[in-house]
């Protein structure tokens, strides 16, 4: 048992910079509120713990499995939509709402994943866009879910624990926990057995056969988990807007955001969320949002899209594969 | 009866122009093996050219034709020296995520010089006029998109199957180092598929802009319908992507009368069950 | 009987790759597979090892039916392979590599990484475990595909041209490794090669194919003589010339 808090907490397999670089890391994030006073900045960090959250989930499946999900998108919609019915129709207090959220999540991927990985590369993720688009559809279709408008959530006086609403400072410790969480989780993930089996089918599934392992049962258990790990982040997105709609969680924009966020700092390293949302979200926030309020819209993402396809082009291992390959010269 | 009748002839029309559409996509793929997430995007290019052409000069938005065939034919060639050459060696990964790139370039670059707002365009010898033919009534944009895409798609059939070139074009997608080893310029090739299938929706993309919406994010609409189609007739086969057309064509309409909000669901639901149970198309080989 | 095929009959869309090939394997034997290119030598293993389903016949291992049985659940009753193209896992150390045949065994992290110190002992990587396999030539990345497979505490290994690609030397080397980890692990080999020097070599018995078909079987020297064997692999010409 204590080995696995033990692995769940240690770095020792990683070298002591990268370690006193995240510890430096969690310093600032902590104490970030307390520096910055800016509501703006504050809501530029959420957002960044957010997507850093959506990327731990996706690296998953994406990173360490080799699978290239275009559709996570559903995944935060099945948890956001249940948190916010929820809360909405029943009153319930928000950490009972995740669980439904992530059952539902994890119930559907295990229900498409078996058809979907008879497909590889490109037609995988088409497929995954398709489902996700399909649900979107959906959703928006549907009145029991609010169809196009959505779901609002009462507001109620902060800060509320069973709610979950706070002020900005709240929901960035809030946000800032979950992410640890899910953190931790993923370096626990990444050295148990599950983790190496699935980077073993990830570089070659003929090897990964013959050593045992069930390719097929190896993806659908990456892929279930980090459907419900996207769900997680979705009932946040609930109770930080207090407002659900198809366009607002489950967008394909969405879901290539994440893909692509991970892909830029590095799939398959634990480093690699952290560092593709530090680029894209402050971007966004501020780049996007003072040329869009000049009228301007799009750079942000140009420039972001640029920085896709010249990694793609030179190091598909994105920044954090440039680090690496640079420290192995040395 | 007249509604039925209307129906499907409305879905083969649309179903020929919805062919024409994934040509371009189905021709990459064949040549590279390389799925060209983008190709909404340089249909999107083509309805903006029909669309400046329009408002800014006193012309017919189908003088652009030409004019956006060699804007497309540019872009394809283009995004295949800047991007594409330099990932076709790589990963399928950073090829996935090459084209991705390519797509937000494209989107938010028109964002960026047109702006996010959506248009329409209100004058043309094709806009707002009607045909009958017996009780059926079809818009004249509509009709005459479908005939010139029905055109287009049997002159490049022939080219890749009566030419010298397309030869070429056919010996590359079979098998590359062998073409090689014939003479073939591989590289050339490759390129033409980019520039033919980026000339292509140039074309398609001004036959559209008579009948949809244009805005920057109108692309990804069509990748959907041109990803199913040639999911269903067979990546790679131009014949498959023409049957498997009309069938999408088909669908979109008559689910556009009855469950209009979740038209595209019957899209997405026809690409998965095509690849997940016939991937090699409904018509097979 | 450790193992036996039984009949075994494979066809891919018309054309026959293995028609009625039968064979048994004792414990402890050391069994060689040759045969010209295209004789079916690797599509026999992959119908053993489960990776293609055979047409016709029957596969038995220990006395169990596994004709129709998955790679992994074959991997799992004790038979690993290993592959003529090389498959190692390029983002893993080797020492990773060889941990993945471990957890075929084990579920702890710690037991699967020494069980994989050991076994890059026996081959002779200690000294690599951290490095990436791509940054190693290819004798010591198949060495490498060795130690994952011992791994998994197999008692038949299935080689599928091992010595592809190596210089004498180097073929030497390896095959002190084969013969050293067979006595140590109390295993059975079973060997595809194409190079004649070291299936004589290492093996005891040897069986000959060629267009499908089983076409001899015996002690290697004498196998190596029948003229069968030799108009297979050179023409009518050279057998009859003798």
């Amino acid at each position: 048992m204590d080995r696995i808090v033990r692995d769940i907490f240690s770095f020792g397999d990683r070298p002591f910079s990268e370690r006193i670089g995240f510890v430096i890391f969690i310093v600032i994030v902590l104490a970030f509120p307390w520096i910055v006073e800016s509501g703006y900045a504050r809501a530029v960090m959420i957002k960044f713990l957010l997507f850093a959250l959506f990327g731990l989930g996706w690296n998953l499946i994406g990173g360490y499995g080799g699978q290239v999900d275009l559709g996570q998108a559903k995944n935060v919609g099945f948890g956001a939509y249940a948190t916010a019915l929820m809360m909405s129709h029943w009153n319930t207090p928000f950490w009972l709402t995740i669980i439904p959220g992530m059952i539902v999540a994890t119930a559907e991927s295990f229900a498409v994943a078996y058809p979907m990985f008879r497909l590889r590369g490109h037609y995988f993720a088409i497929a995954t866009l398709c489902v996700a688009l399909a649900w979107k559809e959906l959703f928006t279709f549907w009145d029991w879910t609010g169809g196009a408008r959505g779901i609002e959530l009462p507001i109620k006086p902060t800060p509320n624990f069973t709610y979950m609403e706070f002020g900005a400072i709240g929901y960035h410790y809030f946000i800032f926990g979950l992410f640890m969480m899910e953190f931790l989780f993923m370096n626990w993930f990444r050295k148990a057995k599950m983790g190496y089996e699935l980077q073993a089918v990830r570089d070659n599934e003929d090897a990964a056969a013959s050593l045992g392992i069930n390719v097929t049962l190896t993806k659908v258990k990456a892929y279930c988990i980090a459907a419900a790990l996207g769900a997680l982040g979705g009932s946040f997105i609930t109770v930080y807007y207090l407002y659900v709609d198809p366009d607002l969680v489950m967008p394909l924009d969405l879901s290539i955001l994440i893909a692509m966020t991970v892909m830029v700092g590095g799939a398959g390293s634990i480093w690699g969320p952290i560092i593709g949302a530090a680029i894209l979200i402050p971007l966004d926030m501020y780049l996007g949002a003072w040329l869009g309020g000049i009228g301007r819209y799009g750079i942000d993402f140009m420039i972001y899209a640029l920085i896709i396809m010249i990694i793609a082009a030179r190091e598909p291992r994105g920044i954090w594969g440039i680090i690496e390959r640079a420290r192995r010269r040395r | 009866m007249e509604l039925a009748t209307q129906l499907i002839v409305f879905g083969i029309l649309m179903g020929l122009v919805f062919a024409f559409i994934s040509l371009g996509l189905s021709l990459i793929f064949g040549v590279m093996n390389i799925v060209n997430f983008a190709h909404g995007e340089f249909l999107m290019v083509g309805m903006y050219v029909a669309l400046l052409t329009s408002s800014y000069l006193p012309l017919d938005p189908l003088v652009s034709l030409p004019f956006a065939a060699a804007i497309g034919f540019l872009l394809g060639i283009v995004s295949y020296r800047f991007l594409i050459q330099h990932i076709l060696r790589g990963p399928m990964v950073a090829q996935l995520f090459g084209t991705f790139g390519l797509m937000l370039f494209l989107r938010y670059l028109v964002m960026f010089i047109f702006g996010p707002d959506v248009h329409s365009i209100s004058h043309g010898i094709l806009i707002g006029k009607t045909i009958s033919i017996g009780w059926v009534m079809l818009d004249a944009s509509k009709v005459a998109a479908a005939g010139l895409c029905l055109l287009l798609f049997a002159l490049v059939y022939w080219m890749i199957n009566r030419t010298k070139l397309g030869r070429a074009l056919r010996a590359t997608s079979l098998d590359a180092e062998a073409a090689r080893y014939m003479g073939i310029d591989t590289e050339k090739m490759n390129a033409l598929a980019w520039g033919i299938g980026g000339a292509t929706a140039g074309i398609a993309g001004v036959l559209l802009a008579h009948f949809y919406y244009i805005t920057p994010t109108i692309g990804m609409v069509f990748i959907m319908i041109a990803f199913a189609i040639v999911a269903l007739g067979g990546f790679g086969s131009i014949s498959g992507a023409f049957l498997a057309g009309l069938i999408v064509g088909l669908i979109q309409v008559i689910a556009g009368q009855y469950l209009s909000e979740l038209k595209f669901t019957f899209i997405y639901i026809a690409y998965f069950l095509a690849v997940v149970f016939r991937p090699r198309g409904l018509f097979g080989w | 009987m450790l193992l036996e095929v039984k009949n075994l009959v494979k066809e891919f869309g018309g054309v026959l790759a293995n028609a009625d090939i039968s064979l048994e394997m004792e414990q402890g034997e050391i069994v060689g597979l040759i045969g010209p290119n295209g004789a079916g030598k690797t599509t026999l293993f992959n119908c053993i090892a489960g990776y293609h389903e055979p047409t016709g016949g029957k596969v038995f291992f220990e006395g169990e039916d596994i004709t129709s049985w998955p790679a992994h659940r074959v991997a799992k009753i004790g038979i690993a392979r290993t592959f003529q193209s090389m498959k190692i896992m390029p983002n893993l150390t080797v020492e990773e590599n060889a941990m993945i045949g471990a957890f075929s065994r084990t579920g702890d992290r710690w037991v699967a990484r020494s069980e994989a110190r050991e076994t890059l002992e026996l081959v002779g990587l200690a000294k690599e475990a951290s490095a990436y396999p791509t940054e190693l030539p290819i004798a010591t990345q198949k060495r490498i595909e060795l130690a994952r497979a011992l791994a998994t505490k197999p008692k038949l290994l299935m080689l599928d041209e091992v010595a592809a690609g190596l210089n004498p030397l180097e073929t030497k080397e390896i095959i002190q490794i084969l013969q050293l980890i067979k006595k140590e692990k109390d295993l059975t080999l079973f060997l595809t090669e194409h190079v004649m020097e070291f299936i004589m070599t290492i093996s005891e018995r040897v069986i000959v194919m060629a267009a499908g078909r089983k076409i001899a079987e015996g002690i290697s020297e004498e196998v190596a003589r029948e003229d069968k064997v030799i108009e297979a692999y050179l023409g009518e010409r050279y057998a009859k010339g003798k």
